[in-house]
């Protein structure tokens, strides 16, 4: 059950993670394309709540609470009993939604091909706009020397 | 305890407030999107004091308390109560972070090297009056490197517990939901190092600063040098019903480790993190760490005395609450002061010497 491949598509915790990450207008666009071929969907939950974060503290390796992140959720099934679920930070409750919407719709029907190309362009995307900051800070590198 | 109720005032009351709210003006999304986005070293101590990760929150209490921060970190401490906890994320370890800037100064060759990141530790500090005359700055863009920084840097506390120079640690076993926690728990003597840690990552800034500052200047028992400090974003990896763990977004941490001397054949460390980057704060805070365990009772690097006089709401809220009417306690005061002088020129008349009772506190 961990880090499980849903049939037909990227492996689950990628997905997921691009779709928590994804641009908030086109991940509901997306999510409002697959809606219309989804039939009936039960909300079990969709709300704001509170993330707890702990942290590793490096000197006694004790694990301690940095504090908590507000996310947004959206839980929901299908009648065959598929799980569609989000959570991403902060308050938006449609973005929590149509992350659960695409998370459903692989869940029950596999990756169709136009989430795999939403996938395929927010991963370039995210991983652009990573390594355009990472660029940015690799100029800050410097060589200490001792006088 | 003593107080009386302020009757009448209720007029009074509401229109204070209103002067205090006509005072900021209309506070819209406009006004939150401009604070949020301009300042984020405010709104990364904001989160950080009030421990709850939410920009457009920050910046909402920013706006609505006219940036009067223990007000706005109550504010947002208020509202947190009224949210449900939905999970607890795995926990952050350092070699994870999207490290943006990392600095030793106590070791110059550090596994993965020194990145000095968004930092204006190296440059002149002044004021760009010359906006004020109309003329906009526009900061000149970064002349970016060929290739980016890794994602992640190795943990030198890690390395150097490898080279024998710090002391081994066991490896956690805590399951999250069995790490101690100060908002559903109290903060008892002698902490835990878990609560320690999150006493301080929720501490007030200034009052972290203060105590720091203090032990850095030779009121503490130990002198701190930096051994890193980490600056990035950290996932909050939370789990799907179906069991597969995913980051459901990144939040901006800080964390220091400050070391002094040897102790037992080992460098002894401090550390402390935080929510946002704030980095005077995680190196106070692990000055203030490191300097506990020899600390003096009662001494100002004492874990007992930080962790309760660096809590932001009960600091701030304990301070103004001598602002509202003490009126019986101070006129008990005022009647033992006349009680004694009465007393002593009825002495003083018949030729005796007055010797005044043993005084009592007031409860306040």
């Amino acid at each position: 059950m961990f880090n499980e491949t849903p049939s037909g598509g990227s492996a689950h915790g990628e997905m997921l993670d691009i779709l928590a990450r994804a641009r908030p207008e086109r991940l509901k666009h997306h999510a409002e394309t697959l809606l219309t071929d989804m039939g009936e969907i039960s909300v079990v939950a969709n709300r704001t709540g509170l993330v707890m974060v702990p942290m590793r503290d490096t000197v006694q390796n004790v694990d301690f609470h940095l504090g908590e992140v507000l996310v947004s959720e959206a839980h929901i099934t299908d009648p065959a009993g598929h799980t569609g679920y989000g959570m991403v930070t902060g308050r938006d409750l449609e973005r929590a939604m149509a992350m659960a919407v695409i998370d459903l719709s692989v869940a029950a029907r596999g990756e169709d091909a136009a989430t795999a190309q939403f996938l395929v362009e927010e991963k370039a995307h995210q991983a652009h706009a990573d390594a355009e900051r990472m660029r940015q800070v690799e100029a800050t590198r410097v060589e200490m020397e001792t006088f | 305890m003593a107080y009386v109720a302020t009757r009448g005032g209720e007029k009074a009351i509401e229109q204070a407030e209103r002067l205090f709210r006509q005072d900021l003006g209309t506070i819209d999304a406009a006004r939150v999107e401009t604070i949020r986005s301009t300042m984020p070293y405010l709104i990364d101590r904001v989160m950080g004091e009030a421990s709850l990760y939410d920009e457009e929150l920050a910046a909402l209490a920013l706006a609505q308390t006219g940036g009067e921060l223990s007000e706005a970190v109550l504010v947002l401490r208020a509202w947190r109560t009224t949210q449900p906890r939905l999970a607890i994320s795995r926990p952050v370890q350092q070699h994870e972070i999207l490290t943006q800037r990392r600095i030793s100064a106590a070791f110059k060759d550090i596994p993965g090297g020194q990145i000095l990141g968004p930092t204006l530790d190296y440059s002149h500090r002044v004021l760009a009056t010359d906006v004020l005359e109309g003329k906009p700055f526009a900061p000149p863009e970064v002349d970016k490197a060929a290739s980016p920084a890794p994602a992640q840097q190795p943990s030198l506390a890690e390395w150097q517990r490898q080279q024998g120079l710090v002391a081994p640690a066991n490896a956690s076993d805590v399951a999250p939901e069995d790490i101690p926690d100060l908002t559903r728990e109290p903060l008892l003597f002698p902490a835990s190092r878990a609560h320690r840690l999150q006493s301080l990552a929720r501490a007030e800034t200034g009052g972290v600063l203060a105590l720091g500052y203090a032990a850095m200047r030779g009121y503490g028992n130990a002198h701190p040098t930096v051994n890193e400090l980490r600056i990035g974003e950290a996932n909050v990896v939370v789990r799907h019903p179906r069991g597969t763990e995913f980051s459901a977004g990144r939040v901006r941490v800080s964390q220091a480790e400050v070391t002094s001397k040897e102790k037992g054949g080992y460098l002894e460390l401090g550390f402390a993190a935080t929510f946002g980057w704030n980095e005077v704060k995680v190196i106070a805070a692990a000055t203030l760490d490191l300097n506990s365990d020899e600390a003096p009772v009662g001494s100002a690097v004492h874990e007992e005395f930080y962790l309760y006089h660096t809590e932001s709401v009960e600091a701030s809220g304990f301070c103004i609450h001598f602002k509202l009417p003490h009126y019986v306690t101070f006129q008990s005061i005022l009647d033992a002061m006349r009680d004694a002088k009465a007393k002593k020129a009825a002495a003083e008349a018949k030729g005796e010497t007055y010797v005044a009772e043993p005084e009592e506190e007031p409860a306040l």
